[in-house]
């Protein structure tokens, strides 16, 4: 055990032991223990295996972006051990490693040396291509991450849309001083700590260090910000828009929050920088951070016996935290010209370390403090391309961004008061710029309160600039060692990336994969520059970097999910549906009855008695103004300018291309007041296109067009009962055939319901009326439907029967008997397009497609052999003999009226003639032949029914 | 995400909107030539730099109109503009 | 998980003020109420689709325009109804039937106007309480806050994936909206609102039944 006494800033609970496994075995640690913590006072050294080349690893940054900490934990993969806080019975165990951590065979089989070098996913397992089967099964071995389990339950992720003044990134003293002066300055802030609390590095600094973290820590909570710990700032979007994963919420498992800063504030500190040296991933290589955060925060020893290399005041202070923590430790200072060269040691742990001047030393724990990297990530992401600055050794932010503003650690260097004092002005810059935001978009606003007073003018930046202290430019020593550790990749792999020609930074970065792990380049991007440039016989600030994309740290699929939101749509019937066996389909949102257990039966009944179905998806809009006929024959491509009231007609909708965009059947409720019928699924689309007309082209037209396909429930009537049905239901109406013919429509009272309209129209084929009945009465005139036709035969049919009727009766639907492609002439319809209106939409298309011959031509056909099978939707029809395809079935169903199949497809024209032949192609491959047929009619082709 | 600022509504996200794109002349359907009235159809300057382009409100007030974006830096450089308003273009 | 059978209407019981013609609501737990966490804290949701809901469509040049005397993005009180300027000119009436019939037999109608009674084609809630606005802030992207969204003001947005009309309509100093959406997505909505409480309110509906 290496648990320490007491230590002043630890943050376990030592009265709350907590017991979890690792691997099966069991451990313990404490409340307030990462996984990392707890394994390491636990004796654990060995966490982890190399992604490639499946070498031991060890904890080696100890937080958020270790490379070597992903664990599984339960069904839970990839989860980052240095910072996931351990719970009771939580099963950890080490992820991808075959047979077990301890012995992975794939290490010793040298598999991994010869194949996995860099550029592997493009040289090897290419030839011969039929292997690759077998090379995919041996490369998903090397697959990093965890396994998957897919019973895993939903699990709740949530979702927040938030509008602060100030979003702060980063709860180091600079993110919290600068939090709070924002918020001092007025404004509304979001304080995003990416750790379990607010603080940063003087968490594990000294008691000055801790007192400081906490008086800020209160001050900022007395200034009402808002915290949010464990909490992530992954991107910066356009103006601002700021995602943030929250991983502490108390309900959901994360959320993702969308927070439309008005200013941002950059102030994620410094991330510690590997060295790299031969063996520099061996176990027991670790940072001074690391170091520092296992023993003052965990009071965990990592080591008794330590080397530290150091080049900064922290290594300084991680040696002094190891002395006072009773380890041996030999201080290799970098300031003084020492240097390391190579770890030595086994599988488990690094025993030795060489050191530049020849010297070896004995140890079990070897410290880098080698330097820093500034994590610029969100500034690249608002267009910043920060610069590298010599005497620090890192780059530095270079263009002023008005709405991102970086404080801490990327600004600059100094004493805590000076880097306290820049976080504040910071903060309240942020704040008089939020201002100034909050103005222009209040008075920009038409729903917001009136602004007061003149617009404030853009705050300047008038910060003091920080020092910057010179820091010695460590990267890579004498030897090769690890860059990337997350990908497996080394300096040697790069040095001959560049070598073969993959000399710039993004193709190095693509080709080697360095950079483009689960630590997305926080501790290898400036080692990865830093190779490159010495290879190349370059400055680092020749080389230049990769731009920092989103995510700053990984995402979970979950949390990008969020909650999900798939809206549904129901009639006011829907009830009943549910009471009465209806099996559902989904059309669109709307969740309709595809039958009642017997399609054809509904079918049949219909035919032979009367059904009822509920057709409200139907789309219905509320055409008033004088101007309605014009846009009607704007809209449609048949004449509209002398539709008399209580008629309705039937048109085909174009878009400017003359392609099918919707059909359906307008009537004339008034004198200037129609009533349009789209398809279901057309329904916003057409009523967007007819805006777009009235508000683009035709502002002087007067036309108020209103979706009301909500307002009323439809009901459509078939079947030679229905007039005898709806007289004992409509009485106020005279149903004679001579006074409601077909194509006409009337108001009227329905089953004592007011405000009803009904037309005469038959997309079954059948005699027919169409309901529409005010919403909220749609329920009870369905079931006065059902009671006041019991003896007549009366029963609901469904989407399947009705889609059988009119395929028996030839009526195409658009999307399903046309596509993207179909023009109007193409349907049939010829004499629906009035080429002599003056304009209309898709006109020029419409008569240049009327002389097209080629055109594709939609037929009815029906198999001539075979009788009973049934062709299959989208078989392609093909010339005889030969794989030419000449057309396709668009619908087929068994006709329970004809008993033989019957179809819709569309052919080319010289195939199009009645009685031609047709080669159809099963989806089985079997051929069967069919004939075109003479009229799109199946069934009653002469309309006998329908007029009745 | 973008902020587009409708005329009407005040500044809105872009998801609120639809991009109907490239503001373009509507040729006159009876003597288009083919090649006019498909240049219209399909075909886009696509500038690096400033363009006028339609939006619709689809969420908020339903209105269609235009403004410019410099398609580099995302800015609107001009006050949008109900379509209506321009009446017919030439 | 809420009841998925649908009763008839409770919530016109607790709101005789309306006498509407919608004779049966489609939302199950009309009403619903949903029991504060934190004390001051109630929340609660209730299905007024009952309200009467009449748009009316006047250009700026008519009478009747100036008679609804609303501008966009903003609403007021006139005799018992609330008239809301949800879009550039097009207003929609909210309130008891009596009360609105009232004001749409004094609209002048000369003109292009257009009156269509919406009573039946759109679901009206009202969510109230103190984090009316954090239960919003979890469905749609707009700026709940009191400077971008003040008593009275009139915006429509997508709510949960559904574009919604929605006023802040404050009730005695308690924050209120009325959200409303086209019918068919009642429900969905409705219990989409409900699953976004958890945070606030715990439990199950104590009134879910009506």
């Amino acid at each position: 055990m290496t648990r320490l006494p007491p230590q002043p800033g630890e943050v376990i609970d030592r009265s709350r032991p907590v017991d979890f496994t690792w691997n099966g075995r069991a451990m313990s640690g404490f409340a307030g223990d990462t996984i990392a913590s707890a394994l390491t006072a636990g004796g654990v050294r060995v966490v982890s295996r190399s992604m490639k080349y499946r070498r031991p690893r060890g904890y080696m940054s100890n937080d958020y972006w270790d490379p070597n900490g992903l664990v599984q934990v339960g069904d839970d993969p990839n989860v980052r051990s240095a910072h996931r806080l351990i719970e009771p019975d939580m099963a950890v165990e080490a992820q991808n490693v075959w047979p077990s951590l301890e012995h992975d065979l794939r290490a010793v089989t040298g598999l991994a040396s010869r194949f996995l070098t860099a550029g592997f996913y493009y040289k090897t397992f290419m030839r011969p291509m039929w292997l690759w089967p077998t090379y995919e099964k041996v490369l998903s071995t090397f697959s990093p991450g965890g396994r998957i389990d897919l019973d895993t339950p939903h699990r709740y992720h949530d979702k927040r849309y938030t509008h602060p003044d100030v979003v702060v990134a980063g709860g180091g003293p600079a993110g919290m001083a600068a939090a709070l002066a924002a918020a001092e300055a007025g404004a509304m802030v979001l304080l995003v700590e990416h750790g379990h609390r607010l603080g940063g590095h003087l968490l594990w600094g000294d008691d000055h260090d801790r007192t400081l973290a906490a008086e800020l820590a209160a001050a900022v909570e007395a200034a009402g910000v808002e915290v949010l710990v464990d909490s992530t700032v992954t991107g910066r979007y356009e103006d601002n828009w700021t995602a943030i994963v929250q991983r502490n919420h108390p309900v959901a498992v994360e959320r993702l929050i969308k927070a439309r800063a008005k200013i941002l504030v950059a102030a994620p500190g410094l991330i510690e920088r590997p060295y790299v040296f031969d063996g520099n991933d061996k176990p027991g290589v670790m940072l001074s951070g690391a170091v520092r955060r296992f023993v003052n925060m965990h009071a965990v020893r990592p080591g008794s016996n330590a080397v530290v290399f150091t080049a900064n005041s922290d290594g300084d202070a991680a040696a002094a935290d190891l002395k006072r923590a009773g380890a041996k430790v030999t201080v290799v200072d970098a300031r003084r010209g020492e240097g390391i060269v190579r770890a030595l040691g086994g599988s488990k742990s690094v025993r030795a370390v060489e050191l530049a001047d020849g010297r070896r030393l004995d140890c079990d724990l070897l410290v880098t403090a080698a330097g820093w990297t500034a994590p610029t990530s969100l500034l690249n992401m608002a267009c910043d391309r920060p610069v590298y600055d010599e005497a620090t050794a890192r780059f530095f932010p270079s263009v002023p961004i008005g709405n991102v503003l970086a404080t801490g650690g990327l600004a600059g260097d100094g004493s805590p008061d000076e880097l306290i004092d820049h976080a504040r002005a910071t903060g309240r810059l942020a704040a008089a710029r939020a201002r100034a935001v909050s103005h222009r978009l209040q008075a920009a606003t038409a729903r917001a309160r009136p602004v007061d007073g003149e617009a404030p003018g853009w705050p300047p930046d008038i910060r003091p600039a920080l020092p910057r202290v010179p820091h010695p430019a460590l990267f890579r020593s004498t030897t090769h060692g690890v860059v990337d550790f997350s990908e497996d990749v080394s300096s040697k792999d790069m040095v001959g990336a560049a070598t073969e020609g993959y000399d710039s930074v993004e193709l190095l970065k693509r080709y080697t994969t360095a950079t483009m792990g689960p630590s997305q380049g926080k501790l290898e991007t400036v080692n990865t520059v830093a190779v490159l440039a010495e290879a190349r016989g370059q400055t680092i600030a020749e080389v230049g970097t990769t731009v920092w994309r989103p995510p700053y740290a990984p995402v979970t699929m979950g949390a990008l999910g969020g909650r999900l939101f798939e809206p549904q749509r129901v009639s006011s019937i829907h009830p009943w549906h549910q009471a009465n066996g209806a099996t559902f389909m989904l059309a669109g949102q709307w969740i309709r009855p595809d039958h009642y257990g017997d399609p054809a039966g509904e079918v049949r009944n219909t035919r032979q008695n009367v059904g009822i179905m509920d057709v409200t998806p139907l789309g219905k809009l509320d055409l008033r103004g004088p101007d309605v006929p014009k846009l009607l024959s704007h809209l449609y491509t048949n004449k509209w300018m002398k539709l008399a009231v209580g008629s309705v007609r039937y048109g085909i909708m174009c878009a400017e291309d003359g392609v099918i965009l919707d059909d359906g059947v307008t009537g004339r409720l008034g004198d200037q007041h129609y009533m349009m019928t789209t398809t279901s699924s057309g329904a916003a689309t057409v009523w967007e296109w007819a805006e777009n007309w009235l508000q683009t082209e035709h502002p002087d037209w007067r036309v108020h067009v209103t979706p009301v396909t909500s307002g009323y429930t439809s009901i459509n009537v078939a079947g030679p009962e229905s007039r005898t049905l709806m007289r004992r239901l409509a009485g106020d109406v005279d149903l004679d055939p001579e006074a409601f013919r077909y194509m006409q429509v009337r108001t009227a009272t329905v089953a004592g319901i007011r405000d009803c309209f009904m037309w005469r129209i038959g997309f079954t084929g059948e005699l027919s009326f169409e309901l529409h009945v005010p919403a909220g009465h749609g329920l009870a005139v369905w079931e006065a439907l059902l009671e006041a036709g019991e003896d007549l035969g009366v029963r609901p049919f469904g989407v399947e029967a009705q889609r059988i009727m009119r395929l028996e009766k030839g009526h195409f639907i658009v999307g399903q008997d046309t596509d993207g492609l179909t023009k109007a002439p193409a349907v049939g319809l010829r004499h629906l397009i009035k080429l002599d209106k003056h304009d209309f939409a898709g006109k020029p298309e419409l008569a240049w497609a009327l002389e097209d011959p080629s055109a594709p031509v939609l037929v009815a056909i029906q198999p001539t052999h075979h009788g009973r099978v049934v062709p299959d939707e989208a078989a392609q029809i093909v010339r005889p003999g030969t794989n030419e395809i000449i057309g396709r079935i668009t619908s087929s169903r068994m006709s329970p009226s004809l008993h033989r199949p019957v179809c819709l497809g569309q052919v080319l024209p010289e195939v199009s003639d009645p009685g031609t032949e047709l080669t159809v192609v099963m989806l089985d491959g079997r051929r069967i032949t069919a004939r075109v047929m003479e009229h799109h009619a199946h069934f009653d082709p002469d309309g006998v029914r329908v007029r009745g | 995400m973008l902020i587009v600022p409708c005329p009407n509504c005040g500044p809105r996200n872009a998801a609120d909107l639809r991009y109907v794109g490239e503001s373009r002349p509507r040729p006159d359907p009876n003597s288009a030539s083919a090649k006019e009235w498909r240049a219209y159809l399909y075909e886009r300057a696509n500038p690096a730099g400033l363009l006028r382009e339609t939006w619709y409100c689809r969420s908020g007030c339903r209105r269609y109109f235009t403004l410019e974006r410099d398609t580099v830096t995302n800015e609107f450089t001009n006050p949008p503009t109900p379509v209506a308003k321009l009446g017919k273009r030439p | 998980m809420l009841t998925s059978t649908r009763t008839e209407c409770g919530s016109v019981a607790e709101l005789p003020a309306f006498e509407s013609p919608v004779s049966r609501s489609f939302v199950s737990d009309a009403g619903a109420s949903m029991e504060p966490r934190r004390p001051g804290a109630a929340l609660t949701l209730h299905d007024v689709s009952v309200t009467t809901k009449i748009i009316v469509r006047a250009g700026p040049e008519t009478v009747a325009g100036h008679q609804m005397d609303t501008p966009f993005g903003a609403s007021r009180t006139e005799d018992g109804a609330l008239v809301v300027g949800q879009r550039p000119d097009e207003w929609i009436i909210l309130g008891p039937a009596a009360a609105s019939r009232a004001l749409i037999d004094g609209l002048d109608r000369s003109g292009h106007v257009s009156v269509i009674d919406h009573t039946h084609s759109r679901a009206l809630f009202r969510l109230t309480g103190d984090e009316a606005a954090s239960v919003l802030e979890k469905l749609c992207s707009l700026d709940w806050n009191d400077h971008m969204t003040p008593d009275g003001a009139a915006v429509s947005a997508s709510v949960a994936k559904v574009t919604c009309d929605i006023v802040r309509n404050d009730l005695d100093g308690t924050r209120s909206y009325l959200i409303s959406c086209d019918r068919s997505y009642g429900q969905y909505l409705f219990d989409a609102i409900l699953d976004a409480r958890h945070e606030f309110g715990v439990g199950a509906p104590a009134d879910a039944a009506g």
